[in-house]
């Protein structure tokens, strides 16, 4: 075999056009990484000289203390709740909003505010949310479920309503002629359409949720995450292991039960 | 049963049904033949007001179709409609996709509330009868083949105990063999309950042996009118115009032979 001839092929030939642009993002990546006036302080020594630090607060935690778990029982079931009331709360929320949202049902203004809402809902992090609402309301879980509505309302809206919006025509078509009233249209025509999707993404939102609902502790909303903050504060590693075991055991199973659960309700 | 004068519609420019005058009497098909694009469908849309027409008049047992809403509902609620996909919703039973025809007839919050009372059942599995698919009630309605959901349409029509029928293309995504059951399952019940049905189909010899009249549509315009036994050559030439353009042959032999290969690629 002789030697070959490498040559540089994409999927057409590129002119000085694709050189510049292809330079410019070159350009604004590289200054979005070296631009020196925020100071990150990134150094591999600083990481290898930390390195024994971390070892050493690993070790502090084993072995976990077992002793722990009788304690987080009662903020387990905290999480959990938070997680299932905010994902309650922010279906109840979308499920009238979506159609509000959806552009083929209402005029485009309405369709524009609507989204605009969820899109702030969904822009603001949950543990922002929180930290309002802990203001608002108090310490406690009942903040982390506001956090958790508001924040998954914009979520599930925006699916619900793009269920909506991918709705068959057909069906809609036929049951309008019929005679049928709008809202029985709604009610034959989509929601036997829309319901699997809305019911899959619920599902998903839950389980997002619950693993949001175990760090709302850390901002005074509840949860398990209180727990393993304060574990880290009075320096009992070993506490704090248990709870980060418990709560990798809690969403694991959390995803493997709602995806399960939602393959069963697409397939159908 | 319906009477339609002067129907025009147009979208901007495009005219795209002008002067359309037909009637249809109680129990009889009147098919409407035209090639795809002629304003067969928007001339049914316009019937049951879907599409609001341009200009004319639709007078249904004498009386000229309302604007208003409630007059709007009631009007469709005397109108079934059949469509070329059926339009089934496709997670309901057969049984709930032909209670769906029923649903004028109710008060809303019941229908909400999925609560349905026998009578509306009892005509519901009568509809689903008179087309063979009583077995079929508690399926999925996508579970059936195309021909059954589309027997399915027509009950949900029928089960409007409606006054007249629309059918838009009804067996154009079917194979022949299914065509001709529903086709036959429509011919009956518009026999036996005597409504008047007005058919869209562009298959020629479907339109012959199912129409007991037929109306001819060209670009919007109705350029035939007349029994299945009058539908000669001259007249299949202004309804499909530019198929006799192509040189050559004897014309008769060419006509049918063209006709039904435009209407197999449709």
């Amino acid at each position: 075999m002789n030697p070959q001839r490498l040559r540089f092929i994409l999927h057409r030939p590129w002119t000085a056009r694709h050189w510049t642009k292809c330079g410019l993002v070159a350009g604004v990546t590289a200054a979005a990484l070296f631009w020196r006036e925020p100071y990150l302080g990134l150094s591999l020594p600083e990481l290898v000289n930390g390195a024994p630090w971390i070892a050493d607060l690993v070790s502090r935690m084993f072995p976990p203390n077992w002793g722990f778990l009788r304690q987080l029982g009662k903020p387990v079931l905290e999480t959990i709740q938070i997680a299932v009331w905010g994902t309650f709360f922010s279906a109840a929320l979308a499920l009238p909003l979506c159609f509000l949202a959806a552009r083929n049902m209402v005029p485009r203004w309405i369709f524009h505010t609507t989204r605009q809402f969820f899109n702030a809902a969904r822009g603001i992090n949950e543990l922002i949310f929180a930290l309002i609402f802990v203001a608002a309301v108090g310490l406690g879980p009942f903040a982390g479920v506001l956090a958790l509505s508001l924040h998954g309302a914009g979520m599930l809206g925006k699916f619900f309503a793009e269920a909506v919006e991918e709705a068959d025509r057909g069906p809609i078509e036929a049951l309008r002629a019929t005679g049928a009233s709008a809202t029985q249209v709604v009610t034959f025509g989509i929601l036997p359409q829309v319901l699997p999707a809305w019911i899959a993404a619920t599902l998903y939102r839950l389980e997002v949720n619950l693993r949001a609902a175990t760090v709302l502790g850390m901002v005074g909303a509840g949860g398990i995450g209180f727990e393993l903050y304060s574990s880290l504060k009075l320096f009992q590693y070993q506490d704090t292991a248990t709870c980060v075991l418990v709560i990798l055991a809690m969403v694991m199973s959390a995803d493997y039960l709602s995806s399960r659960l939602r393959a069963r309700i697409l397939a159908t | 049963m319906i009477e339609v004068r002067g129907l025009t519609m147009r979208y901007g420019e495009l005219a795209a049904l002008t002067d359309v005058s037909l009637d249809v009497a109680a129990g009889e098909i009147l098919v409407v033949l035209g090639p795809s694009g002629a304003g067969k469908s928007t001339l049914l849309r316009c019937i049951n007001r879907l599409i609001e027409p341009s200009g004319g008049e639709v007078r249904m047992a004498g009386v000229p179709t309302p604007g208003d809403r409630t007059g709007l509902r009631r009007l469709r609620s005397q109108i079934g409609m059949i469509f070329q996909d059926h339009n089934l919703v496709p997670n309901l039973s057969v049984l709930k996709n032909v209670l769906t025809g029923r649903l004028s007839h109710m008060p809303t919050w019941l229908s909400v509330l999925q609560l349905f009372t026998d009578e509306d059942v009892d005509i519901a599995l009568e509809c689903l009868r008179r087309v063979d698919l009583e077995a079929r009630a508690w399926n999925r309605a996508n579970r059936l083949s195309g021909g059954q959901q589309q027997r399915v349409g027509i009950a949900r029509a029928l089960a409007q105990r409606p006054r007249a029928i629309l059918a838009d293309e009804p067996v154009a995504s079917l194979d022949p063999q299914s065509a001709r059951v529903v086709l036959d399952d429509l011919h009956r019940a518009a026999r036996d309950l005597s409504i008047a049905v007005l058919c869209n189909l562009h298959q020629v010899q479907y339109a012959r042996d199912f129409a007991d009249r037929i109306v001819g549509i060209s670009a919007g315009r109705v350029v035939f009118e007349g029994t299945p036994a009058q539908l000669d050559n001259a007249a299949l030439a202004r309804i499909y115009p530019g198929l006799n353009s192509t040189s050559g042959g004897e014309p008769s032999s060419r006509w049918n032979a063209d006709v039904e290969r435009s209407s197999a690629v449709h």
